[in-house]
Protein backbone atom coordinates (compact mmCIF):
# COMPACT_ATOMS: atom_id res chain seq x y z
CA UNK A 1 0.00 0.00 0.00
CA UNK A 2 1.67 3.44 -1.22
CA UNK A 3 1.81 6.40 1.47
CA UNK A 4 -0.26 8.31 -0.01
CA UNK A 5 -3.34 5.57 0.36
CA UNK A 6 -2.47 4.84 3.42
CA UNK A 7 -2.59 8.44 4.41
CA UNK A 8 -5.66 9.19 2.69
CA UNK A 9 -7.44 6.19 5.22
CA UNK A 10 -5.91 7.64 8.18
CA UNK A 11 -7.98 11.37 6.91
CA UNK A 12 -11.01 9.72 5.89
CA UNK A 13 -10.93 7.77 9.56
CA UNK A 14 -10.11 10.51 11.24
CA UNK A 15 -12.94 12.45 9.55
CA UNK A 16 -15.32 9.97 10.31
CA UNK A 17 -14.65 9.98 13.64
CA UNK A 18 -15.04 13.78 14.21
CA UNK A 19 -18.67 13.59 12.60
CA UNK A 20 -19.61 11.01 15.06
CA UNK A 21 -18.46 12.57 18.10
CA UNK A 22 -20.22 15.54 16.57
CA UNK A 23 -23.56 13.89 15.84
CA UNK A 24 -23.53 12.46 19.30
CA UNK A 25 -22.95 15.99 20.49
CA UNK A 26 -25.49 17.21 19.02
CA UNK A 27 -27.82 14.43 19.41
CA UNK A 28 -27.26 15.08 23.49
CA UNK A 29 -27.87 19.16 22.96
CA UNK A 30 -31.07 18.13 21.16
CA UNK A 31 -32.15 15.71 23.88
CA UNK A 32 -32.20 18.58 26.72
CA UNK A 33 -32.90 21.46 24.50
CA UNK A 34 -35.95 23.32 26.06
CA UNK A 35 -39.46 22.47 24.39
CA UNK A 36 -41.13 24.97 21.87
CA UNK A 37 -43.84 27.12 23.52
CA UNK A 38 -46.23 28.98 21.92
CA UNK A 39 -48.14 31.56 24.41
CA UNK A 40 -51.50 32.80 24.18
CA UNK A 41 -53.39 35.07 26.70
CA UNK A 42 -56.05 36.48 24.92
CA UNK A 43 -58.76 35.05 26.77
CA UNK A 44 -57.21 35.20 30.28
CA UNK A 45 -59.66 36.22 33.13
CA UNK A 46 -60.59 37.67 35.22
CA UNK A 47 -57.34 39.34 36.02
CA UNK A 48 -55.55 40.58 33.05
CA UNK A 49 -51.89 39.47 32.69
CA UNK A 50 -48.72 41.48 33.06
CA UNK A 51 -46.22 41.87 30.85
CA UNK A 52 -43.33 40.19 33.15
CA UNK A 53 -45.72 37.80 33.50
CA UNK A 54 -46.67 36.79 30.12
CA UNK A 55 -43.00 36.63 29.53
CA UNK A 56 -42.32 34.28 32.63
CA UNK A 57 -44.85 31.72 32.34
CA UNK A 58 -44.55 30.26 29.00
CA UNK A 59 -40.38 30.36 29.61
CA UNK A 60 -40.93 28.85 33.40
CA UNK A 61 -43.60 25.95 31.95
CA UNK A 62 -41.34 25.10 29.26
CA UNK A 63 -38.37 24.67 31.73
CA UNK A 64 -40.79 22.18 33.47
CA UNK A 65 -41.09 20.16 30.61
CA UNK A 66 -37.65 20.25 30.02
CA UNK A 67 -36.92 19.16 33.81
CA UNK A 68 -39.37 16.72 33.68
CA UNK A 69 -38.30 14.89 30.59
CA UNK A 70 -35.06 14.63 31.65
CA UNK A 71 -36.01 13.50 35.62
CA UNK A 72 -38.49 10.70 33.33
CA UNK A 73 -35.47 9.52 31.16
CA UNK A 74 -32.52 9.66 33.77
CA UNK A 75 -34.57 8.59 36.87
CA UNK A 76 -33.51 11.72 38.98
CA UNK A 77 -36.68 13.13 40.62
CA UNK A 78 -34.08 16.14 42.49
CA UNK A 79 -34.53 17.52 38.63
CA UNK A 80 -37.92 17.86 39.65
CA UNK A 81 -37.19 20.68 42.36
CA UNK A 82 -36.96 23.64 39.92
CA UNK A 83 -40.05 23.81 38.58
CA UNK A 84 -43.09 21.89 40.04
CA UNK A 85 -45.02 21.78 43.08
CA UNK A 86 -47.75 20.38 45.33
CA UNK A 87 -49.22 17.46 43.29
CA UNK A 88 -47.28 17.78 40.55
CA UNK A 89 -44.22 16.81 41.78
CA UNK A 90 -45.12 14.74 44.04
CA UNK A 91 -46.91 12.79 41.20
CA UNK A 92 -43.85 13.04 38.97
CA UNK A 93 -42.00 11.97 42.11
CA UNK A 94 -43.25 8.66 42.58
CA UNK A 95 -43.62 8.40 38.92
CA UNK A 96 -39.60 8.45 38.88
CA UNK A 97 -39.56 6.15 41.61
CA UNK A 98 -41.50 3.56 40.58
CA UNK A 99 -39.70 3.84 37.03
CA UNK A 100 -36.32 3.28 39.32
CA UNK A 101 -38.03 -0.17 41.08
CA UNK A 102 -39.28 -1.29 37.67
CA UNK A 103 -36.12 -0.57 35.86
CA UNK A 104 -38.13 1.67 33.44
CA UNK A 105 -37.37 4.99 31.61
CA UNK A 106 -39.20 7.28 29.59
CA UNK A 107 -38.35 9.40 26.45
CA UNK A 108 -39.54 12.18 25.45
CA UNK A 109 -39.23 13.75 21.74
CA UNK A 110 -40.70 17.08 22.05
CA UNK A 111 -42.56 18.34 19.36
CA UNK A 112 -43.89 21.74 20.83
CA UNK A 113 -46.51 23.22 22.97
CA UNK A 114 -49.50 25.28 22.25
CA UNK A 115 -50.07 27.09 25.41
CA UNK A 116 -53.64 28.84 26.57
CA UNK A 117 -53.99 30.76 29.63
CA UNK A 118 -57.64 30.33 30.57
CA UNK A 119 -57.73 31.62 34.37
CA UNK A 120 -55.72 34.10 36.12
CA UNK A 121 -56.59 34.77 39.93
CA UNK A 122 -57.90 37.81 40.92
CA UNK A 123 -55.20 38.73 43.50
CA UNK A 124 -52.51 37.20 40.91
CA UNK A 125 -51.67 34.42 42.64
CA UNK A 126 -52.85 31.26 40.58
CA UNK A 127 -53.26 30.80 36.79
CA UNK A 128 -55.15 27.68 34.54
CA UNK A 129 -53.66 26.85 31.60
CA UNK A 130 -55.20 24.24 28.91
CA UNK A 131 -51.52 22.83 26.89
CA UNK A 132 -52.30 21.27 23.35
CA UNK A 133 -48.72 18.95 23.50
CA UNK A 134 -47.11 17.15 20.62
CA UNK A 135 -44.44 14.76 21.55
CA UNK A 136 -42.60 11.41 20.66
CA UNK A 137 -42.91 9.19 23.65
CA UNK A 138 -40.51 5.60 24.64
CA UNK A 139 -40.68 3.49 27.00
CA UNK A 140 -37.90 1.36 27.67
CA UNK A 141 -37.37 -1.58 29.83
CA UNK A 142 -33.54 -1.62 30.44
CA UNK A 143 -32.44 -0.94 27.09
CA UNK A 144 -35.54 -2.43 25.30
CA UNK A 145 -38.33 -0.42 23.97
CA UNK A 146 -41.35 -1.76 24.74
CA UNK A 147 -43.78 1.10 23.72
CA UNK A 148 -43.35 3.61 21.00
CA UNK A 149 -45.82 6.73 19.69
CA UNK A 150 -46.32 10.08 18.99
CA UNK A 151 -48.61 11.58 21.19
CA UNK A 152 -50.80 14.80 20.25
CA UNK A 153 -52.18 15.27 24.07
CA UNK A 154 -54.03 17.93 25.93
CA UNK A 155 -53.29 18.91 29.90
CA UNK A 156 -54.78 21.47 32.19
CA UNK A 157 -52.53 23.11 33.72
CA UNK A 158 -52.01 24.94 37.12
CA UNK A 159 -49.46 27.09 37.98
CA UNK A 160 -48.46 29.72 40.98
CA UNK A 161 -45.85 32.06 41.69
CA UNK A 162 -42.77 31.21 43.63
CA UNK A 163 -40.08 33.42 44.68
CA UNK A 164 -38.73 34.23 41.26
CA UNK A 165 -40.67 31.64 38.95
CA UNK A 166 -43.62 30.44 38.23
CA UNK A 167 -44.04 26.87 39.41
CA UNK A 168 -46.43 23.89 37.86
CA UNK A 169 -48.84 22.72 40.44
CA UNK A 170 -51.19 20.10 38.88
CA UNK A 171 -50.83 18.46 35.10
CA UNK A 172 -53.85 16.47 34.36
CA UNK A 173 -53.77 15.35 30.65
CA UNK A 174 -58.02 15.23 29.95
CA UNK A 175 -57.95 13.97 25.97
CA UNK A 176 -55.39 13.49 23.42
CA UNK A 177 -55.37 11.61 20.20
CA UNK A 178 -52.29 9.70 18.17
CA UNK B 1 -44.33 -17.56 -5.09
CA UNK B 2 -43.44 -14.10 -3.88
CA UNK B 3 -47.04 -13.00 -3.29
CA UNK B 4 -47.75 -15.78 -1.16
CA UNK B 5 -44.49 -15.31 0.94
CA UNK B 6 -45.66 -12.09 1.87
CA UNK B 7 -49.14 -13.46 3.05
CA UNK B 8 -47.37 -15.72 5.15
CA UNK B 9 -45.62 -13.25 7.07
CA UNK B 10 -48.36 -11.00 6.93
CA UNK B 11 -50.22 -13.84 8.55
CA UNK B 12 -48.07 -14.53 10.92
CA UNK B 13 -47.32 -11.02 11.86
CA UNK B 14 -51.26 -10.87 12.41
CA UNK B 15 -50.76 -13.51 14.27
CA UNK B 16 -48.44 -12.35 16.89
CA UNK B 17 -50.49 -9.10 17.08
CA UNK B 18 -53.17 -11.27 18.04
CA UNK B 19 -51.45 -13.06 20.57
CA UNK B 20 -49.99 -9.92 22.30
CA UNK B 21 -53.40 -8.00 22.27
CA UNK B 22 -54.70 -6.11 25.28
CA UNK B 23 -57.87 -4.12 25.14
CA UNK B 24 -58.25 -1.87 28.67
CA UNK B 25 -61.37 0.19 28.52
CA UNK B 26 -61.14 3.44 26.75
CA UNK B 27 -62.24 5.18 30.04
CA UNK B 28 -62.15 4.79 33.61
CA UNK B 29 -63.12 7.14 36.38
CA UNK B 30 -60.48 7.46 39.30
CA UNK B 31 -59.77 5.29 42.10
CA UNK B 32 -61.65 2.54 40.05
CA UNK B 33 -60.17 -1.47 39.75
CA UNK B 34 -60.49 -2.73 36.25
CA UNK B 35 -59.21 -5.64 34.72
CA UNK B 36 -58.26 -5.68 31.18
CA UNK B 37 -58.53 -8.39 28.57
CA UNK B 38 -55.63 -10.01 27.17
CA UNK B 39 -54.98 -12.52 23.90
CA UNK B 40 -52.41 -15.12 23.46
CA UNK B 41 -51.11 -17.42 26.00
CA UNK B 42 -48.33 -18.19 28.26
CA UNK B 43 -46.62 -15.99 30.24
CA UNK B 44 -45.69 -12.57 29.71
CA UNK B 45 -45.01 -8.88 31.26
CA UNK B 46 -47.06 -6.26 31.97
CA UNK B 47 -46.25 -2.86 31.99
CA UNK B 48 -48.84 -0.11 33.38
CA UNK B 49 -47.51 3.69 32.96
CA UNK B 50 -49.54 6.57 34.47
CA UNK B 51 -49.13 9.95 35.68
CA UNK B 52 -47.71 8.65 39.15
CA UNK B 53 -46.75 4.94 38.17
CA UNK B 54 -44.45 2.96 36.17
CA UNK B 55 -45.15 -0.93 37.26
CA UNK B 56 -44.27 -4.02 35.82
CA UNK B 57 -45.52 -7.10 36.85
CA UNK B 58 -45.57 -11.38 34.98
CA UNK B 59 -49.00 -12.22 34.62
CA UNK B 60 -50.15 -15.04 32.16
CA UNK B 61 -51.40 -13.59 28.50
CA UNK B 62 -55.01 -14.62 27.62
CA UNK B 63 -56.49 -14.10 31.22
CA UNK B 64 -57.64 -11.09 32.46
CA UNK B 65 -55.21 -8.25 33.83
CA UNK B 66 -56.29 -7.02 37.69
CA UNK B 67 -55.45 -2.90 37.74
CA UNK B 68 -56.00 -2.06 41.60
CA UNK B 69 -57.90 0.82 42.05
CA UNK B 70 -55.22 2.60 44.36
CA UNK B 71 -53.10 2.34 40.93
CA UNK B 72 -55.57 4.34 38.77
CA UNK B 73 -56.34 7.81 41.37
CA UNK B 74 -54.68 9.89 39.51
CA UNK B 75 -56.87 10.97 36.42
CA UNK B 76 -54.11 11.29 33.24
CA UNK B 77 -53.20 9.07 29.91
CA UNK B 78 -52.36 6.03 30.74
CA UNK B 79 -50.48 3.04 28.90
CA UNK B 80 -50.72 -0.11 29.18
CA UNK B 81 -48.34 -2.92 27.59
CA UNK B 82 -48.01 -6.21 27.41
CA UNK B 83 -45.04 -8.69 26.21
CA UNK B 84 -45.05 -11.98 25.64
CA UNK B 85 -42.40 -13.94 24.17
CA UNK B 86 -43.65 -13.14 20.54
CA UNK B 87 -43.37 -8.89 20.93
CA UNK B 88 -45.27 -6.29 22.52
CA UNK B 89 -48.31 -5.02 22.57
CA UNK B 90 -50.03 -1.66 23.86
CA UNK B 91 -53.18 0.40 24.57
CA UNK B 92 -53.37 3.77 26.05
CA UNK B 93 -56.45 4.42 28.04
CA UNK B 94 -57.75 7.78 30.20
CA UNK B 95 -58.76 8.21 33.93
CA UNK B 96 -61.31 10.74 34.66
CA UNK B 97 -62.12 12.61 37.78
CA UNK B 98 -64.64 10.75 40.20
CA UNK B 99 -66.87 12.79 41.89
CA UNK B 100 -66.34 16.23 43.07
CA UNK B 101 -65.80 16.11 46.95
CA UNK B 102 -62.95 18.58 48.02
CA UNK B 103 -62.17 21.68 47.34
CA UNK B 104 -58.71 24.10 47.53
CA UNK B 105 -60.03 27.89 49.06
CA UNK B 106 -57.68 30.82 48.26
CA UNK B 107 -58.93 33.80 49.65
CA UNK B 108 -56.43 37.38 49.43
CA UNK B 109 -55.87 39.57 51.13
CA UNK B 110 -55.94 38.53 54.85
CA UNK B 111 -56.61 41.82 56.47
CA UNK B 112 -58.67 44.10 54.09
CA UNK B 113 -60.04 47.77 54.69
CA UNK B 114 -63.41 48.34 55.68
CA UNK B 115 -65.40 49.23 52.80
CA UNK B 116 -63.68 48.10 49.81
CA UNK B 117 -65.44 47.46 47.05
CA UNK B 118 -64.52 43.49 45.83
CA UNK B 119 -61.74 44.03 47.89
CA UNK B 120 -61.78 39.91 48.60
CA UNK B 121 -60.76 37.67 46.31
CA UNK B 122 -61.95 34.33 46.25
CA UNK B 123 -61.25 31.34 44.51
CA UNK B 124 -62.32 27.69 44.99
CA UNK B 125 -61.23 24.85 43.14
CA UNK B 126 -63.04 21.60 42.89
CA UNK B 127 -61.10 18.23 43.04
CA UNK B 128 -62.09 14.92 43.34
CA UNK B 129 -61.38 12.57 46.81
CA UNK B 130 -58.38 11.83 44.72
CA UNK B 131 -56.84 15.53 44.09
CA UNK B 132 -57.85 15.49 40.78
CA UNK B 133 -59.66 18.53 39.14
CA UNK B 134 -62.96 18.00 38.23
CA UNK B 135 -63.29 20.32 34.76
CA UNK B 136 -67.08 18.81 34.22
CA UNK B 137 -69.39 22.30 35.89
CA UNK B 138 -70.44 22.41 39.57
CA UNK B 139 -71.80 24.72 41.75
CA UNK B 140 -69.80 25.88 44.60
CA UNK B 141 -71.51 27.56 47.57
CA UNK B 142 -70.34 30.28 49.22
CA UNK B 143 -70.91 32.11 52.02
CA UNK B 144 -69.99 35.17 54.06
CA UNK B 145 -70.52 34.85 57.91
CA UNK B 146 -69.71 38.42 59.84
CA UNK B 147 -69.43 39.14 63.71
CA UNK B 148 -72.91 39.69 64.85
CA UNK B 149 -75.12 39.54 61.66
CA UNK B 150 -76.62 36.35 59.08
CA UNK B 151 -74.57 34.28 56.83
CA UNK B 152 -75.02 35.37 53.32
CA UNK B 153 -74.13 32.64 50.49
CA UNK B 154 -74.08 32.30 46.74
CA UNK B 155 -73.77 29.27 44.55
CA UNK B 156 -71.24 29.79 41.31
CA UNK B 157 -71.29 27.58 38.58
CA UNK B 158 -67.10 26.07 38.02
CA UNK B 159 -65.50 26.06 35.25
CA UNK B 160 -62.40 24.13 34.25
CA UNK B 161 -62.46 23.37 37.80
CA UNK B 162 -62.40 26.56 38.84
CA UNK B 163 -65.20 28.69 40.57
CA UNK B 164 -64.23 32.33 42.38
CA UNK B 165 -66.04 35.09 43.14
CA UNK B 166 -65.09 38.83 44.89
CA UNK B 167 -66.68 40.06 48.02
CA UNK B 168 -66.54 43.53 48.99
CA UNK B 169 -65.62 44.38 52.85
CA UNK B 170 -67.85 45.50 55.38
CA UNK B 171 -68.23 48.97 56.92
CA UNK B 172 -67.71 47.32 60.17
CA UNK B 173 -64.03 46.48 61.58
CA UNK B 174 -63.75 42.53 62.83
CA UNK B 175 -63.22 39.22 61.59
CA UNK B 176 -65.69 37.30 58.31
CA UNK B 177 -65.44 33.93 58.06
CA UNK B 178 -65.78 33.05 54.29
CA UNK B 179 -66.53 29.77 53.12
CA UNK B 180 -66.90 27.41 49.69
CA UNK B 181 -68.79 23.96 50.32
CA UNK B 182 -69.11 21.51 47.58
CA UNK B 183 -70.20 17.86 48.48
CA UNK B 184 -69.07 16.87 52.23
CA UNK B 185 -66.14 19.66 51.43
CA UNK B 186 -66.22 22.58 53.27
CA UNK B 187 -63.53 25.24 53.46
CA UNK B 188 -63.35 28.19 55.62
CA UNK B 189 -61.24 31.28 55.38
CA UNK B 190 -61.13 33.85 58.01
CA UNK B 191 -60.44 37.58 56.86
CA UNK B 192 -59.88 40.32 59.23
CA UNK B 193 -61.77 43.64 58.47
CA UNK B 194 -59.67 46.56 59.34
CA UNK B 195 -60.37 50.45 59.63
CA UNK B 196 -59.79 52.30 57.08
CA UNK B 197 -57.80 54.88 56.54
CA UNK B 198 -58.55 58.10 59.38
CA UNK B 199 -61.18 60.23 58.00
CA UNK B 200 -61.73 64.34 59.95
CA UNK B 201 -58.39 64.08 61.28
CA UNK B 202 -58.15 66.68 64.00
CA UNK B 203 -55.64 67.73 66.29
CA UNK B 204 -55.60 70.20 69.49
CA UNK B 205 -52.83 72.22 71.75
CA UNK B 206 -52.03 72.49 75.19
CA UNK B 207 -49.29 73.60 77.45
CA UNK B 208 -46.84 71.33 78.18
CA UNK B 209 -43.40 71.89 80.62
CA UNK B 210 -40.93 71.99 77.79
CA UNK B 211 -42.59 73.05 75.04
CA UNK B 212 -46.84 72.23 73.46
CA UNK B 213 -48.28 69.22 73.58
CA UNK B 214 -49.78 68.82 70.23
CA UNK B 215 -52.52 65.50 70.53
CA UNK B 216 -55.00 64.37 67.83
CA UNK B 217 -58.34 63.21 68.88
CA UNK B 218 -59.08 59.68 68.70
CA UNK B 219 -58.49 58.50 65.11
CA UNK B 220 -60.92 57.11 63.41
CA UNK B 221 -62.32 56.28 59.69
CA UNK B 222 -64.84 57.42 58.29
CA UNK B 223 -67.50 54.81 59.11
CA UNK B 224 -66.30 55.35 62.80
CA UNK B 225 -63.79 52.24 63.39
CA UNK B 226 -60.86 53.14 65.23
CA UNK B 227 -57.68 53.19 63.53
CA UNK B 228 -55.35 50.20 65.13
CA UNK B 229 -52.53 51.16 67.29
CA UNK B 230 -49.00 51.80 65.52
CA UNK B 231 -50.95 53.21 62.56
CA UNK B 232 -48.29 56.83 61.89
CA UNK B 233 -49.43 59.79 61.86
CA UNK B 234 -47.09 62.59 60.67
CA UNK B 235 -46.97 65.97 62.51
CA UNK B 236 -45.31 69.17 60.77
CA UNK B 237 -44.39 72.14 62.00
CA UNK B 238 -43.63 75.00 60.14
CA UNK B 239 -41.92 78.41 61.71
CA UNK B 240 -39.14 81.17 60.53
CA UNK B 241 -36.54 78.52 61.26
CA UNK B 242 -38.26 75.92 58.80
CA UNK B 243 -40.09 72.63 58.83
CA UNK B 244 -39.78 69.99 60.89
CA UNK B 245 -41.56 66.38 60.92
CA UNK B 246 -42.13 64.55 63.45
CA UNK B 247 -44.04 60.56 63.13
CA UNK B 248 -45.58 59.32 65.70
CA UNK B 249 -47.55 55.78 66.33
CA UNK B 250 -51.39 55.70 67.20
CA UNK B 251 -51.23 54.45 71.25
CA UNK B 252 -54.97 53.62 72.72
CA UNK B 253 -56.24 55.35 69.88
CA UNK B 254 -54.93 58.63 69.89
CA UNK B 255 -51.33 59.87 68.30
CA UNK B 256 -49.12 62.98 70.63
CA UNK B 257 -46.34 64.54 70.57
CA UNK B 258 -44.57 67.42 72.10
CA UNK B 259 -43.05 70.08 70.35
CA UNK B 260 -40.61 72.84 71.91
CA UNK B 261 -42.44 76.51 69.69
CA UNK B 262 -40.02 79.65 69.87
CA UNK B 263 -42.30 82.72 68.51
CA UNK B 264 -44.93 81.58 65.76
CA UNK B 265 -45.39 77.99 64.39
CA UNK B 266 -47.88 76.48 62.04
CA UNK B 267 -48.91 72.98 62.90
CA UNK B 268 -50.15 70.37 60.36
CA UNK B 269 -51.14 66.67 61.07
CA UNK B 270 -51.43 63.48 58.19
CA UNK B 271 -51.90 60.54 58.50
CA UNK B 272 -50.86 58.24 55.41
CA UNK B 273 -52.49 60.32 52.35
CA UNK B 274 -55.32 62.03 55.01
CA UNK B 275 -54.46 65.36 56.34
CA UNK B 276 -55.98 67.23 59.23
CA UNK B 277 -56.92 70.55 60.42
CA UNK B 278 -53.77 73.10 61.27
CA UNK B 279 -53.32 75.05 63.60
CA UNK B 280 -51.13 78.46 64.45
CA UNK B 281 -49.57 78.97 67.62
CA UNK B 282 -48.12 82.18 68.39
CA UNK B 283 -46.16 84.04 71.33
CA UNK B 284 -46.95 80.67 73.36
CA UNK B 285 -50.77 80.43 72.21
CA UNK B 286 -52.94 78.22 69.91
CA UNK B 287 -54.79 80.29 67.72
Amino acid sequence: MSAALRYSLLAITFGLLVCAVAALHLGVAAESEVPHVEFNADNIGPRQIEDLTAKSVPRDYAFAWQTMEQALHENRPGLLDGYFTGTAKQDLGERVASQNKSGIHTRYQDRGHELEAIFYAPAGDAMQLRDRAQFDLQVLDGNKVIYEEPVKAEYIVLMTPGADRWMVRQMQAIGGEK
Amino acid sequence: MMKLGTLLVAMGLAAAAQAAEIRPPARVIAGTSITIPSGGSGDATFYLIGPKLASKKQVQAGSGIAVDSDQLERAGRYVAVLCASDGCSSASFFVVPAAANKLSLLVHPSRVPVGSMNGISTVAFVFDNFRNLVLKPEQVKFSILAKDSKEVSASRGSENGVSWVRISSAKKEGPVRIGAAIGHANEVRVVQQVAADACNLRIKVSRAKTGFLIETDPVRDCSGNSVPDGTVVSFTKSDSTGKTTVDVPIKRGVAKVEIPIQGSARITVASGVVTGNELQVAGGRAQ
